[in-house]
C-alpha cells in the first residue's frame, strides 16, 4: 500500500519536472519569436503612457488618455498649431466670419473618406452638431455643454443652427457671438466622426471608432494596449510616416521609464522630473518638453472660515515659497505662477506683482483678522502625480512647514483621487491642492471655468463668487475684439490677486521622454497630439 | 532609602533556604547572561530605548525643521545622515523616529497581551461554549495574513499613527490568546490549582495568584518577538501612508518618502532602513535569548 503511494508519488513528481522542463522551452522559444518581429517592426510606434483610454469616441470622453488615442483615429474641423493654440486648417481648408461674429461659413477640403468608407462632407459634419446638441444628454456629452452653454433649446447655448450650403461649404450661426468659438471647434473633443459608423455601432461606437484620420483602429485590449494602423487612404499626402501606433498601459511613472530604458517602448509621457538625469545620461533616449499651458494651485474653500477672510488668503500667499518648491520638487521645470493662468495664454496680466515671500507681513495680516496666535486647518493633498504636480503631498508638506512658521497647524488630507475630487468639487475640502491644463488655450478657459460663480458646483472649487469679476468674464465672452478682451481678463486677474481665493502656485512643464530614433513628435500644450509628423529613424 | 530597608522585619527566609531554592528569574538570568547573542540583543534594545527616551537632548536638529535649500545634501560633519529632500537633518528623524517604532511596539504589544490574556484565560479556564467563541474568533483573526488585516482595519479608522498602533494590536491579540490559553489548560490540572480549590479559593484569586504567574514567563519571550513584528507592521504601514502621517518621522514613512532618489540620495533611504532592521534584529535576538532562558522545555 505504502509502496504504491510512493510510486505513485514519484511519478507525479517526475512527470510535473517534464512538464515544467518543457514549458519553459516553449515560453523560451515564443520570447525569441517576439524578439525577432520587434527587430523587423518597421515603422510601428509604441507610446507608453500611464492609463487606459475610456473610450475612443471623442465626443464623450473627457479624459486626456482618451485623447491622446483619439487624435490619431479623428480629425477637427480647424486644429491647433502645433505647439501652440493658433487655429490652422483642418478638415476645413478655409473660413468666413461675418462682420457681426455670428456666422461662420466653412469650406471643406474635399475627397476625404471615413476609414468605413463613407464619404466625409457637409452632411457629416451637421449629423455630428446635430447629434450633440439634440442629444441634451449632459452626462453624455459633457463637454459638449460646457463650452457651448448647453444644448438645443437651453437658453445659454451658443449654437443657433448648422447648416449644410452645398456637399463643401458649411454654415454656422450662432445665438450670440463666442469669442474662443474657433479655439472650442479645434478641441479633439469635437472631431468629426463617421454618421454611418455612429448608427450602425451604437454605444458600441467608442470601442470601435470610424474618423478621417491619419491612422485606424486595429484593436484595444482593455487595460493594456490600443493598436492603430495606417489609414492608406490618408488625404494628405506621403502623411502619416508611421505604419502604425500601439498605445502600452504602464501605470506607474518609474516602470514606464525603465520599459523605455530597455526599449519596449519608444515614446513614453510623464516623467518624473527627479528621472530626468537618468534620461540624458543614457545615449539611447532623448527628452521631450510640453509647453506649459497649465496651472497648479493651492486654493482655500472661501465658504469656510477663517479663509472666508480675505486677510488671512493674503497671509498665507505670503508664506509660501515657490522658488523653494519649484527648485526642490519640480526640479526646476516648473515656473512661479502669479496669475490663475499660464503667460502663454493670451491675456495674461503680467503687471500684477505677486505676493513676496514675507513672514512678517503675514503676522501682521493675521493680526488684522484677529489670528495671531495661529490656527488649526486642513491641507487637503492629492494622491497621485498629475502633470502640474509631480507630487501633491510633498508639496503639501513643505506648505505645513510654512505655515507652522506663523502657528497655523495644518494637517494634511489624502483621498483616492476620484474620491478626491469628487469631495474637493462637493466644497468638503477646507483648503487643498489642485491644477488645470488648459482644453484650448483661451483664457475663458481658466478664468471662467475655474473661478466664475456660474460655476461653483463644477470646476470652481474654490467656490469663489465675485459679482464683478463674473460680469468681466461675461462680457470678455460676447466680446470679438482681441485687445478689448485682453483689457477684461487683465481687470478680471487684478481682482482674483487682491482676493486671493487662490495660492497660484506654479506653471509647469511636463516630460516626456523617447527613443532618439523618434522623428518629428512635438507634445502639443492642451496635452494630446497628431502623431501623424512622427517617424521612427535609425 | 536605609532607614525602610532597617525598618522592615525580617520575614524573608533564613538563608540555607534561599540558597537552596533559587527562583527561576533568577535562573532565567543567569542563563542569559551567558547567552553573547542575546546580551547583543539587549544591548541593541537599551539603545535605541536611551535614544527614543533622550531624543531631544541627543538630537542635533529638529526633526520637522526644513530647509529647502538644503535638498539632499551628503553625510557631512554638519549633517551626519545627510539631509532629505525637504533639507531636514535624517539623524534628527531617525532619532525622533526612534520613538514613535518603540512607542508603538511596545504600546501595541501592551495592547494586545493585555486583551489576549483576558480573553485566554477566560477561555481555558472555563472552556465549554465560552472556549468556542473566543477560540474561534481568534481563527477567524489569524485566517487573515496580518498585514492586510492590519491595512483593513486602518482603512476602517482612517490613517493615522493612533489607528495604526490599534490595527498592530488587534491583529497580535490571538497571538496571546491562544498562547494564554493553552497555559492555562496545563495549570489548571496542577495539583495546587486543586489543592487551591479544595481550600475554598474564589476563581479570580486563583487566576491572579496562580495561573497568571505560571503563564508569564511565555507572555514575555512572546511579547518580546512581537514588539519586533510591530515594529516591522508599523513601518509597512507608514510606507503604504496608512500610519503616522506628515510631518511625523515614522521610518516607514521615511522609506517611502525617499525611495525614488535611492540611485541619487542613498542615505536617505539607507539610515531609516536601518534604523528598523537593527531595533528589530535586537528585539528578536532578545526574544531568542529569552526563550532559551526561560522556556523550561528548551533546557536539558
Amino acid at each position: 500500500m505504502k509502496k504504491t503511494l510512493a510510486l505513485l508519488l514519484t511519478g507525479i513528481l517526475a512527470l510535473s519536472l517534464a512538464l515544467a522542463g518543457c514549458s519553459s522551452s516553449t515560453s523560451k522559444e515564443k520570447d525569441d519569436g517576439k524578439g525577432g518581429s520587434s527587430e523587423a517592426k518597421g515603422g510601428v510606434l509604441i507610446y507608453g503612457k500611464g492609463g487606459d483610454a475610456v473610450g475612443l469616441d471623442p465626443a464623450i470622453v473627457t479624459d486626456g488618455e482618451s485623447f491622446i488615442v483619439t487624435q490619431q483615429i479623428f480629425e477637427t474641423l480647424v486644429k491647433y498649431g502645433e505647439d501652440d493654440t493658433e487655429i490652422k486648417p483642418g478638415l476645413a481648408k478655409s473660413w468666413e466670419v461675418s462682420d457681426d461674429a455670428k456666422t461662420y461659413t466653412f469650406k471643406l477640403e474635399t475627397g476625404i473618406k471615413f476609414h468605413d468608407g463613407t464619404d466625409f462632407n457637409a452632411d457629416a459634419v451637421v449629423k455630428n452638431f446635430q447629434r450633440w446638441a439634440k442629444s441634451k444628454d449632459e452626462g453624455k456629452f459633457a463637454y459638449y455643454a460646457s463650452m457651448f452653454g448647453g444644448f438645443e433649446g437651453d437658453e445659454g447655448h451658443v449654437i443657433k443652427e448648422v447648416k449644410a450650403i452645398d456637399a463643401s461649404t458649411v454654415e454656422f450661426t450662432l445665438n450670440r457671438p463666442q469669442a474662443p468659438f474657433l479655439k472650442n471647434l479645434a478641441m479633439p473633443t469635437f472631431a468629426i466622426a463617421s454618421p454611418d459608423g455612429i448608427e450602425k455601432e451604437g454605444d458600441d461606437f467608442t470601442k470601435n471608432p470610424s474618423g478621417t484620420g491619419p491612422f485606424k483602429f486595429k484593436s484595444w485590449k482593455p487595460g493594456d494596449t490600443i493598436e492603430v494602423v495606417k489609414n492608406d487612404d490618408y488625404w494628405q499626402d506621403g502623411l502619416p510616416k508611421l505604419d502604425g501606433v500601439t498605445f502600452k498601459v504602464i501605470k506607474d511613472n518609474s516602470a514606464r521609464l525603465n520599459a523605455a530604458i530597455k526599449g519596449e517602448i519608444d515614446l513614453m509621457d510623464g516623467l518624473n522630473p527627479s528621472d530626468i538625469s537618468k534620461v540624458t545620461g543614457d545615449e539611447k533616449l532623448q527628452i521631450f518638453e510640453r509647453a506649459s499651458m497649465n496651472v497648479g494651485y493651492f486654493a482655500f474653500n472661501v465658504e469656510k472660515a477663517p479663509f472666508d477672510k480675505k486677510e488671512v488668503r493674503q497671509a498665507i500667499s505670503h508664506l509660501i515659497n515657490k522658488k523653494e518648491i519649484i527648485d526642490n520638487f519640480y526640479e526646476g521645470t516648473a515656473e512661479p505662477a502669479k496669475n490663475p493662468m499660464p503667460p502663454s495664454v493670451s491675456g495674461y496680466n503680467d503687471k500684477i506683482e505677486d505676493y513676496d515671500y514675507d513672514v512678517e507681513k503675514a503676522k501682521e495680516l493675521l493680526k488684522k483678522a484677529g489670528l495671531e496666535d495661529g490656527f488649526k486647518m486642513d491641507l487637503w493633498a492629492m494622491p497621485v502625480p498629475r502633470p502640474y504636480m509631480p507630487d501633491g503631498q510633498k508639496v503639501a508638506e513643505a506648505i505645513q512647514a510654512s505655515l507652522k512658521q506663523v502657528g497655523i497647524e495644518a494637517n494634511i488630507v489624502s483621498y483616492e483621487w476620484a474620491a478626491y475630487l469628487e469631495k474637493v468639487q462637493a466644497g468638503e475640502a477646507q483648503s487643498f491642492m489642485m491644477g488645470w491644463t488648459g482644453d484650448n488655450g483661451d483664457a475663458d478657459n481658466f478664468l471662467y471655468t475655474l473661478l466664475d460663480k456660474d460655476n461653483i458646483g463644477s470646476n470652481n472649487y474654490a467656490r469663489y463668487a465675485n459679482d464683478e469679476v463674473h460680469e468681466l468674464l461675461i462680457e470678455a465672452q460676447s466680446t470679438a475684439d482681441e485687445a478689448k478682451r485682453n483689457e477684461l481678463y487683465g481687470k478680471a486677474q487684478e481682482i482674483i490677486h487682491d482676493e486671493a481665493p487662490w495660492v497660484p502656485l506654479v506653471h509647469s512643464l511636463p516630460q516626456l521622454a523617447g527613443s532618439k530614433t523618434v522623428k518629428g513628435f512635438v507634445p502639443h500644450p492642451t496635452g494630446s497630439q497628431s502623431l501623424v509628423n512622427v517617424s521612427l529613424e535609425n | 532609602m536605609p532607614e525602610i530597608a532597617t525598618n522592615t522585619p525580617p520575614i524573608l527566609p533564613p538563608k540555607e533556604a534561599e540558597e537552596k531554592v533559587i527562583s527561576p528569574w533568577k535562573e532565567g538570568w543567569k542563563s542569559f547572561r551567558k547567552n553573547k547573542v542575546a546580551i547583543v540583543g539587549l544591548g541593541i534594545v537599551s539603545f535605541f530605548i536611551l535614544i527614543a527616551i533622550f531624543a531631544p537632548v541627543i538630537a542635533p536638529y529638529s526633526f520637522d525643521g526644513q530647509k529647502l535649500s538644503d535638498k539632499h545634501l551628503a553625510p557631512s560633519a554638519e549633517h551626519w545622515f545627510g539631509t532629505d529632500e525637504f533639507g531636514r537633518d535624517i539623524l534628527s528623524r531617525v532619532i525622533y523616529g526612534s520613538r514613535i517604532s518603540i512607542g508603538v511596539g511596545f504600546l501595541s504589544v501592551a495592547g494586545s497581551v493585555v486583551v489576549g490574556s483576558f480573553l485566554g484565560i477566560i477561555a481555558g479556564y472555563y472552556g465549554r461554549w465560552i472556549d468556542t467563541i473566543i477560540s474561534r474568533i481568534f481563527d477567524i483573526i489569524l485566517a487573515f495574513p496580518s498585514i492586510l488585516l492590519a491595512i483593513a482595519v486602518v482603512a476602517v479608522l482612517g490613517p493615522s499613527l493612533r489607528n495604526a498602533l490599534i490595527a498592530i494590536a488587534i491583529v497580535n491579540v490571538p497571538i496571546f490568546g491562544r498562547l494564554l490559553r493553552s497555559r492555562v489548560l496545563t495549570v489548571k490540572e496542577e495539583e495546587y490549582v486543586t489543592a487551591a480549590k479544595a481550600i475554598g479559593m474564589g476563581d479570580g484569586r486563583i487566576l491572579l495568584h496562580h495561573v497568571l504567574p505560571n503563564s508569564l514567563a511565555p507572555i514575555i519571550v512572546q511579547g518580546t518577538l512581537a514588539i519586533a513584528t510591530a515594529i516591522i507592521e508599523c513601518a509597512a504601514l507608514g510606507f503604504l501612508g496608512l500610519g503616522a502621517q506628515p510631518p511625523a518621522p515614522e521610518w516607514g514613512k521615511m522609506l517611502a518618502d525617499s525611495r525614488a532618489f535611492i540611485i541619487q540620495a542613498p542615505w536617505t533611504v539607507l539610515f531609516p532602513g536601518l534604523a528598523i532592521m537593527l531595533t528589530v534584529l535586537g528585539f528578536n535576538l532578545m526574544g531568542d535569548g529569552l526563550r532559551d532562558a526561560l522556556d523550561p522545555r528548551m533546557k536539558n
